[in-house]
């Protein structure tokens, strides 16, 4: 059975990259540009379109006031500032310009799209991988709660596993709680390097992640990063 | 003394007398009137019995568990500290392990009959177990009969309870649950007519009132189980004749309604067996687990005897005060149970042959950690109502970790011992905590330096300045303005002077009363020179370090004052750790939990604290942030870590010292440990310690008995690694001499530097003059 979910998860994983829509001729996004405006449900909604990118590249974190968490500009203060080398000083370091690079330096070294970050994946601990597969039997029989649980408890054992921060978030997007996914992808993301087929699949969790926060901008945006890393 | 009769027995006597003579009339009316009484009474105490007997019969404490430890191939477990784990949980050594709770250990190869547990989301079966060893990793995991086994857990380790005002604690047990014997013991020692009598056993009483007459002195007790249940149940310690008739009654009245099995499961469940502190321990049930840490089911007759014979007097014949006496009593019930023909000769001389086998100490007693138990007690009160916590028996289930607690115990009092010498320790007190930082999850925790001395808890309630501690903080808000500074960014460590806010002339010096001239901004962390750290902090603003200090998850409004940058501010241990927390864990923010869930008395989920986290900083600045941390290791002043662990070990953290050395603080991590260490006084007097010099030492001391995994953050895609020559910060050659690799954004590094063939002779003036010609 625990097979079974290898190719059961590279599958899904698949299909979660290429459902990816095809918006146009995508360009590759610069490293300058911003990926997201954070996850709060309370932000206010960004009036800049695609097309016109905001300049406000910082990274983009949560600081909580009052209860509340409300997004904060973190780089505001340095990019405002004149005099930034111009050139090759990456203006500020964002998220998107981080995972931007990432693929575009995994893109020359021949690595099929989808299959490359797949072969990776497939590298499962036994513990891991029963505990995944644990986890997707409890959410498909309805049991959230419980598929959390084993998810948290395969993350103590391999807490730096993406797959199973992917997994988890898929969880709290299930359970409600978009703004959570989206902060587990992200995590995730931070240990997928070299695997662009699963940075495809979070960067697409992270797209729904925003839409259910109301956010289609960011949205848009993070399934550019998508269509990049696949 | 028990005359006591039935009404219904009364009655019919009263009949028979009616018709001796005419003047008795008067006795007969009488006689009535007292029946009629005596009726409304048995009919009350009937309403009575009936009423707490069908309903709640007892409110249980919410118990609280530790982490179920984990087993996989790959872990990190040493073969010793597993042993350790599994005496605590009380399995029994066997030549083979058979039935749950045994385990057999043949060399590195250990197997055991795990015992099964519910947990939140699902049964962990009772199941036999292989588990091999190698180093200090788990290399084999199987069932026993060689089929595959990915991952298992044992069942978790009671660590305490929630106790109501009359401290009254039990585990409940079902009759099906009970081990051989103990049944037939009771009764035999207890009440030999139990199954025969109807609450009240007039044979027992003669041979009782027998007994003690032929002895002249009180040696037997006339009470059956049933009378013994009322009276503990029921009725108050008060010792009269009208209180033994009610008792009398009530027993007759009990066995009117409910079966001998159910008053014989009461019976277990109700009776006193001990006193742990302030804890009075109640029923078989958790009479097992507080002498022998095992549950009721698993006793054998040695074990079953033993706590038979405490009923009698569970002060007087308490086996870890008094263990001759216990002994003697455990034996001479063992000897009745052969007069009586429930065991054999020979099993009986198996079972004395056997020593007391007695647990050191109540492995559940209530003060065994108190210093956890009290957060886990605090962050339930915040969505529990108390009598919820007291009364309904809930499971509580954290992150504890038994092995780590006990090596954070061990590590203190060790370095307290080696640090004796100096004048003042005695007076020094401490705290600490070990968390997870990918999870968040506390797992050990010393609010004292008693650590099982519940009292203050400082790691919670120790509010002191923090020193150095905050400099990383400082360092982070540089770093992440890439386009200003770089970890080869210079300082100035030099005199100078502020006007603060608050009128004051603020002057700060370093620890060594020297300035050091022109250093990278890193040297500023890594030796914590306080000069070039305030310089460099009101370049950046206080607001905006105190801004970052915020997104580190440090909830205090505290004033923009310059003395801000070197720590003036106060935390608690706790805070400390919640904050390094985000900079070990990639710059993502997780609130410290100590309870993962928590579930009903019957097992039903009831709550739940996931995992939950915030991204808080670029990946990138973190990564730098913690290579300056890691050259505080290295070569600044944490760096005589490395004199006790080993070199390829990389670890990351910040010294801290308050004002004329009020406060000891180290706090660090590796890439799965998070420890934050404070020594101090009470009464915030002078102590001879540094952080290098106290908590520091503590803090090694812990890591070299908990083996950590090296730091190895993943290099973010917007970091990369230049070659650097150490002396100007130019870029170098890889092959130039003594040239070195430094992270840097990626965008911010120096211009590679060209062969040393032409530039290593005339050093920095040839980098000048080739900056200038480019």
């Amino acid at each position: 059975m625990n097979k079974l979910y290898v190719p059961l998860l590279a599958a899904s994983l698949t299909l979660a990259g290429c459902a990816t829509p095809q918006r146009g001729s995508v360009p590759v996004v610069d490293a300058g540009a911003p990926l997201s405006a954070g996850g709060s449900a309370v932000r206010e909604p960004q009036p800049s379109s695609v097309q016109s990118l905001p300049q406000d590249s910082g990274v983009v974190v949560m600081v909580p006031q009052g209860g509340t968490p409300a997004p904060i500009q973190a780089g505001a203060a340095p990019l405002s500032a004149p005099g930034i080398t111009p050139g090759p000083i990456t203006a500020d370091p964002t998220l998107a310009g981080s995972w931007g690079a990432a693929a575009g330096a995994s893109a020359p070294s021949g690595i099929p799209s989808t299959a490359g970050g797949l072969a990776a994946d497939e590298q499962l601990d036994g513990p891991v991988l029963a505990l995944l597969t644990t986890a997707q039997q409890q959410q498909s029989g309805g049991d959230l709660n419980g598929a959390s649980v084993s998810l948290e408890r395969a993350q103590r054992i391999a807490p730096r596993e993406p797959q199973v921060l992917y997994r988890l978030a898929e969880v709290r997007l299930a359970q409600g709680d978009p703004a959570q996914a989206e902060q587990l992808a992200r995590r995730g993301l931070t240990y997928a390097n070299g695997r662009p087929a699963l940075q495809a699949s979070l960067w697409e969790l992270i797209a729904q992640a925003r839409d259910k926060q109301g956010d289609p901008a960011g949205a848009a945006q993070a399934r550019q990063r998508a269509q990049v890393s696949s | 003394m028990t005359r006591s009769r039935s009404p219904r027995s009364s009655r019919s006597r009263s009949k028979a007398r009616s018709s001796a003579r005419p003047w008795l009339g008067l006795l007969l009316k009488l006689s009535l009137v007292g029946l009629v009484v005596l009726a409304g009474f048995a009919v009350y105490l009937d309403a009575v019995v009936q009423e707490k007997f069908s309903g709640k019969r007892w409110t249980v404490p919410a118990k609280v568990y530790a982490r179920p430890l984990e087993l996989f191939v790959g872990q990190k477990l040493t073969r010793e500290d597993f042993l350790a784990e599994l005496a605590a949980l009380g399995y029994r050594r066997e030549s083979v392990s058979n039935g749950p709770g045994a385990v057999s250990v043949n060399g590195n190869t250990v197997e055991l009959h795990s015992r099964g547990f519910q947990f939140y989301e699902g049964l962990e079966p009772a199941q036999r177990i292989r588990v091999r060893f190698s180093g200090s990793y788990v290399a084999g995991l199987s069932q026993a009969n060689g089929a595959a086994l990915a991952v298992a857990r044992l069942e978790p380790m009671l660590i305490g309870g929630l106790y109501p005002a009359h401290h009254e604690d039990r585990v409940l047990i079902k009759l099906d649950q009970v081990p051989p014997y103990l049944v037939e013991t009771l009764v035999a020692v207890e009440d030999r007519e139990f199954w025969n009598h109807h609450g009240v056993s007039l044979k027992s009483i003669a041979r009782a009132v027998w007994v003690n007459a032929s002895a002249g002195q009180l040696r037997q007790g006339g009470s059956t189980l049933t009378q013994q249940l009322v009276k503990n149940f029921y009725l108050t310690g008060e010792r009269s004749l009208q209180r033994k008739l009610t008792e009398a009654m009530m027993a007759v009245l009990l066995e009117l309604h409910y079966d001998k099995q159910a008053i014989l499961e009461a019976y277990l469940n109700e009776v006193f067996l001990g006193q742990d502190g302030q804890r009075a321990v109640h029923g078989f049930g958790l009479a097992s687990q507080y002498f022998f840490s095992q549950p009721l089911s698993e006793l054998k007759l040695h074990q079953v005897a033993l706590l038979v014979g405490m009923v009698k007097g569970p002060t007087y014949y308490n086996p870890r005060r008094n263990p001759e006496r216990a002994l003697a009593r455990r034996n001479l019930v063992i000897d009745l149970l052969v007069e009586q023909g429930v065991v054999t000769v020979e099993q009986a001389a198996q079972a004395k042959a056997q020593p007391l086998a007695i647990t050191q100490r109540g492995s559940l007693a209530d003060s065994s950690f108190p210093a956890f138990l009290d957060l886990v007690k605090r962050q339930l009160r915040q969505d529990y109502r108390e009598e919820d916590l007291t009364e309904e028996g809930l499971r509580i289930f954290t992150s504890f970790d038994p092995i780590l607690q006990v090596k954070a115990e061990a590590a203190l009092s060790e370095t307290f011992k080696r640090l004796g010498g100096r004048k003042g320790v005695e007076q020094v007190e401490a705290a600490m905590l070990v968390s997870n930082p990918e999870t968040g999850e506390v797992q050990a925790m010393i609010g004292s330096r008693q650590p099982r001395f519940a009292g203050f808890n400082r790691v919670l309630d120790a509010v002191r300045p923090i020193g150095s501690l905050i400099k990383p903080a400082v360092y982070l808000t540089a770093l992440e303005r890439p386009s200003q500074y770089t970890l080869t960014s210079w300082l100035a460590d030099q005199p100078f002077s502020v006007k603060g806010q608050d009128g004051q002339v603020w002057r700060p010096q370093n620890y060594d009363r020297q300035a050091h001239g022109n250093i990278f901004l890193y040297q500023g962390l890594a030796n914590s020179y306080n000069l070039s750290t305030a310089k460099l902090g009101l370049e950046l603003g206080v607001p905006s370090v105190l801004k970052t200090l915020e997104r580190l998850g440090v909830s205090r409004e505290w004033p923009a004052y310059p003395s801000m940058l070197l720590g003036a501010g106060s935390l608690s241990p706790m805070e400390v750790a919640g904050m390094y927390q985000t900079l070990a864990n990639g710059g993502f923010n997780t609130p410290l939990r100590a309870i993962r869930s928590v579930l009903t008395a019957e097992g039903e989920p009831l709550g739940r604290y996931p995992f939950q986290i915030q991204q808080r900083f670029d990946p990138g600045a973190i990564y730098l942030t913690q290579a300056a941390m890691q050259r505080v290791m290295r070569e600044g002043t944490g760096r005589s870590v490395y004199s006790r662990l080993p070199a390829n070990l990389n670890l990351a953290g910040k010294t801290g010292t308050s004002n004329d050395s009020r406060d000891s603080w180290f706090a660090g991590f590796s890439q799965d440990l998070l420890a934050v260490v404070w020594l101090g006084r009470d009464d915030n007097g002078k102590t001879p310690l540094t952080g290098a010099t106290g908590a520091l030492q503590v803090w090694t001391g812990f890591m070299a008995k908990a083996d950590p995994l090296p730091l190895d953050m993943p290099m973010p895609d917007n970091v990369v690694l230049a070659w650097i020559d150490p002396r100007t910060g130019q870029g170098s050659d890889p092959g130039c001499p003594g040239a070195v690799q430094m992270p840097y954004i990626r965008g911010s590094e120096p211009a590679p530097g060209n062969p040393c063939g032409i530039a290593a002779p005339a050093g920095a003036v040839m980098d000048w003059v080739k900056g200038w010609l480019e």
